[in-house]
């Protein structure tokens, strides 16, 4: 039974991995730089959605499209004003500026909100679905379909609107997608807008389950990495499935065997997936679940 | 410190078989016995800041000989610094071993580590590579931090205090990280003319080129990185006994190797004696501005490394040859044109 309580908790955490893993996924797929800062815009995310609910005490599922307008704002500005111009010289460059935009950012949230840890109490959070010996708090619930429904929602834009598919076909061929028109610089600007407001999203609904701090940033970006690694770069359905894996995984090896390693499952696996499987489990780029053609 | 001022060549086989000139060397003999007696006629103050000063350059050696010199950015490298560190707490604070016997120690364990886990990753290209490193450093932050009974775990390890008190002890740190620097430059210049450093830089401009040319590739980036995770591992020794404390978040910490990344890369990338020029300035920099802002230095890092990609993306010594020229044009520099 406390084992079913584990996956099952599990499963419900990689709900919201899976969201965080796919606005990295975007970034990375279309835009070509991996984003090191992204696990601190999660948390910058937490922060934003934390201060509406200590000010005005919007609920934070509420608050969500704010936050990730905020963050959507901030990618935008941030890929258009400067990373175009750095990733024209070498990609590596953006790698080492995205993880000194990451100090930057845990220095601001130190600055602004101190070291201390943060939650949000909601009324509602001691409230659970409790079937048998078996407790699913229900803001765990509503975190994992809040994940899936932004996932769901990315996925009609990327699909039914032009803008999305231009999103894509950048993803696919930059070229071909500049010869036809497409303005490039635009399209990197959204698809790193639309990842850090995924981001931002996680990191609100990260908010309601967990607690976090400026610098608890750094592990979500590495398990953004592996999970996209590990589903396949550009898939969404990949990107759910690895998530929901990582977030069993942890669990279990935290739950059994010894909680001090909940981090370092991430580490190993992706090592471990980097030496064997350097495409990734599920073979070559994905391109965003594209049919073939 | 004249020998920096004179513009780093790059290593181009022509210009480097050569050799330096006479003046060079006697530029080079001056500054170095400059640096030899100057522990006597500084403050306390300055020795500290010139020792973190040769660390770094020490260091951003290390990943010039990877990055620079071979095109593996060896991001998470700090890990041979965290290793070294812990190799020398452990030995001398737990088993009372003498400080120069884990320094050997130290270069050894990382030696065994690349020669490990070097095969396998090194296989990993660009992002890949980098990001692979990075999770080894994490990865082996956790279990240093979870091996509690030999490393003491998230509360750190205590060495024992170098002898002579803290006045003396900086000035033997001065000479023991000046020394490393000096020895980590020359590594580094000879690897440039030799046969090594001429097939690593054949790997980095083109693997697959260098492959069917009959290099073997593999064991040519293993050796590389065995000598930069060595260099590394030592500093991070000589380091941890200076401190006489260390915890992993200290000393995994990879704001380190993003610094000794962004020195080599503003002194010049793949070049003998730009990450001695990037380390100066970028110390030098961050101190002032440590002094300046307390609350901010961990932003004020950041922003320091976003500018220097920002503007610099070549170093700092192709920006200011292109000073005169054309406005912005060191953004331009390594844009692809769109047909080839």
């Amino acid at each position: 039974m406390l084992t079913l309580q584990i996956v099952l908790t599990g499963i419900l955490l990689g709900g919201l991995y899976a969201c965080l893993a796919i606005g990295f996924s975007i970034i990375w797929g279309v835009t070509n730089l991996i984003n090191l800062a992204h696990g601190s815009m999660a948390i910058l995310g937490a922060y934003v959605t934390w201060l509406i609910w200590s000010h005005t005490g919007l609920d934070p599922f509420l608050s969500i499209p704010l936050t990730a307008a905020a963050l959507f704002a901030f990618g935008y500005a941030l890929q258009w004003g400067v990373l175009n111009r750095i990733a024209r010289t070498s990609l590596f460059m953006t790698l080492i500026f995205t993880f000194g935009l990451d100090m930057v950012l845990i220095n601001v949230m130190l600055a602004l909100s101190s070291a201390d840890i943060r939650g949000i109490p909601l009324a509602y959070s001691s409230a659970a679905l409790t079937i048998g010996e078996i407790r699913l708090p229900y803001t765990r619930l509503a975190v994992f379909a809040m994940a899936l429904l932004l996932t769901y929602l990315l996925h009609l834009f990327m699909d039914h609107t032009r803008s999305g598919q231009a999103v894509r076909a950048t993803a696919q061929n930059p070229r071909a997608a500049a010869m036809l028109g497409i303005d490039s610089n635009h399209i990197n600007a959204m698809a790193f807008g639309i990842g850090a407001a995924l981001a931002g999203a996680a990191g609100a609904l990260l908010a309601v389950v967990y607690s976090f701090s400026p610098v608890t940033g750094a592990p979500l970006t590495m398990k953004a990495f592996v999970i996209v690694a590990l589903g396949g770069l550009g898939s969404m359905r990949g990107a759910i499935f690895a998530g929901i894996a990582l977030g069993v995984a942890e669990n279990l090896v935290s739950g059994l065997l010894a909680p001090g390693y909940r981090d370092a499952v991430s580490f190993v696996l992706l090592i471990l997936l980097l030496v064997l499987r350097p495409r990734g489990l599920f073979g070559d780029r994905y391109l965003f679940d594209a049919p073939a053609r | 410190m004249t020998a920096i001022s004179s513009t780093p060549r790059p290593a181009d086989l022509a210009a480097e078989d050569a050799g330096p000139s006479r003046l060079a060397l006697a530029a080079l003999a001056l500054a170095l016995l400059l640096l030899a007696v100057a522990p006597w006629y500084i403050g306390g103050y300055w020795i500290r800041i010139a020792a973190n000063i040769f660390m770094y350059a020490a260091l951003a050696q290390g990943m010039n000989l990877m990055a620079g010199y071979t095109g593996y950015p060896a991001f998470g490298n700090v890990v041979f610094f965290g290793l070294g560190g812990y190799t020398t707490a452990v030995l001398m604070g737990k088993f009372g071993v003498p400080f120069a016997a884990t320094l050997g120690a130290s270069v050894l364990l990382c030696v065994l580590v690349v020669l490990l886990i070097g095969p396998p990753l090194l296989r990993l290209k660009g992002h890949y590579f980098a990001i692979a490193t990075l999770g080894l450093n994490e990865a082996v932050r956790e279990i240093i931090s979870n091996a509690t009974r030999l490393t003491g775990g998230g509360m750190g390890i205590s060495l024992p205090l170098p002898p002579g008190g803290p006045a003396a002890s900086a000035i033997s740190f001065y000479y023991l990280f000046l020394g490393t620097a000096i020895a980590a430059t020359f590594i580094a210049w000879q690897f440039s003319r030799r046969r090594l450093g001429i097939g690593c830089q054949a790997i980095r401009d083109n693997e697959i080129k260098a492959e069917a040319c009959g290099l073997f590739t593999t064991r040519y980036k293993t050796t590389v990185w065995m000598l930069s995770a060595a260099i590394t591992g030592l500093v991070g020794s000589i380091n941890a006994y200076w401190m006489t404390y260390i915890d992993p978040s200290a000393v995994f910490d990879m704001a380190i190797a993003v610094k000794s990344f962004v020195i080599y890369l503003l002194g010049g990338a793949g070049t003998v004696l730009g990450p001695v020029g990037g380390a100066v300035f970028v110390e030098l920099l961050a101190t002032y501005t440590w002094s300046k802002l307390l609350n901010w230095h961990l932003g004020a890092m950041g922003l320091i490394i976003m500018l220097a990609i920002a503007l610099f993306p070549n170093g700092l010594p192709e920006a200011l040859q292109r000073l005169p020229g054309r406005k912005d044009v060191n953004l331009r520099l390594r844009r692809q044109p769109i047909t080839k």
